[in-house]
């Protein structure tokens, strides 16, 4: 793999990365029980059209929305600690960005989603104020899988973790290392 | 080898080890205690948020339908507790496998306990 320069000591950096990790694997939890509650929260669709934002199933769906944005800010101001992930000119990681920006649409959405629903009670997964939801989600998911992947494939370079043993993901590891996962062009 | 500011020994360069140990702070292999704690608040969390649901919105919120998330989150919440401890003591020379099994044991008999008599 290709070797990044060294700008703090391994063990500093290990221990640094293994701290990014803790918050990833804390939000993957969150992730991981929200898609449970997809089918929590649509059987309860099935018998209560549109009901209030404060109904259980939408507690549980919605305290994603608050965890994983938190989660990915503790991310971010720790990330600063870490030189070989900063982005473009020393800012912040591009992962990190996609995954800002897409929380933001996100959150922008909440007010335009409750607007809608304010005229129009039907609770269908395609109507157009949702649209931004699930599109600043998907964006936000992206950066977050780019970053979680360079993060995993650092921690392969410095020996801390076991490389992929198929040839087609080690060399997505080698392509995260060089910034080159989702673009040659952005690092 | 760039060192932040205020570390290193002026002007020779490198990092001595008393320099490496104030960078880490506390190491992650030393966060069991912290991460077990963090496990256990979640659990409560969780078991305080279904009941909140089941005694103050029970015509939304059956009592089964509360202890249906609370056994799933639990397990979910579980396994990120597993994941994390063993990734955190990995290379090193720590082992908190008895600790995992005891509090992992405990929720779950906490968690049947609950889901028999709480709430009906």
């Amino acid at each position: 793999m290709a070797q990044m320069p060294a700008l703090i000591p391994k063990e500093v950096e290990i221990q640094r990365l293994k701290k990014i990790w803790l918050i990833v694997i804390a939000m993957g939890s969150t992730a991981a029980s929200v898609e449970v509650d997809n089918f929590v929260d649509g059987s309860l669709h099935q018998t209560s059209i549109r009901d209030s934002a404060f109904t259980p199933a939408h507690w549980w769906l919605y305290s994603h929305f608050i965890t994983l944005p938190l989660g990915w800010a503790a991310a971010a101001i720790y990330d600063r600690k870490v030189p070989v992930l900063r982005g473009p000119n020393n800012s912040i990681n591009t992962g990190l960005k996609m995954t800002i920006l897409g929380y933001l649409a996100t959150m922008f959405t909440i007010g335009v989603n409750e607007m809608w629903h304010f005229w129009f009670v039907e609770e269908i997964f395609a109507v157009p104020n949702h649209w931004m939801f699930n599109m600043g989600v998907v964006v936000a998911f992206m950066g977050a899988l780019a970053y979680v992947v360079r993060v995993y494939a650092r921690l392969v370079e410095l020996g801390a973790e076991t490389p992929g043993e198929n040839p087609y993901v080690a060399e997505m590891y080698k392509m995260a290392l060089e910034g080159k996962l989702y673009s040659r062009a952005i690092p | 080898m760039t060192l932040p500011k205020g570390f290193g020994s002026s002007g020779a360069g490198g990092a001595s080890s008393s320099d490496v140990e104030r960078m880490i702070g506390r190491r992650v292999e030393n966060m069991t205690g912290m991460i077990t704690v963090s496990y256990i608040a979640a659990w409560l969390a969780t078991f305080g948020g279904t009941a909140a649901g089941y005694f103050y919105y029970p015509w939304a919120y059956p009592t089964n339908s509360g202890h249906y998330a609370f056994i799933v989150l639990t397990v979910i919440e579980a396994i990120g507790y597993l994941f994390c401890v063993k990734v955190m003591e990995e290379g090193s020379k720590k082992n908190s496998n008895g600790i995992i099994a005891g509090v992992i044991g405990a929720t779950a008999v906490g968690t049947v306990i609950i889901s028999l008599y709480v709430g009906f």
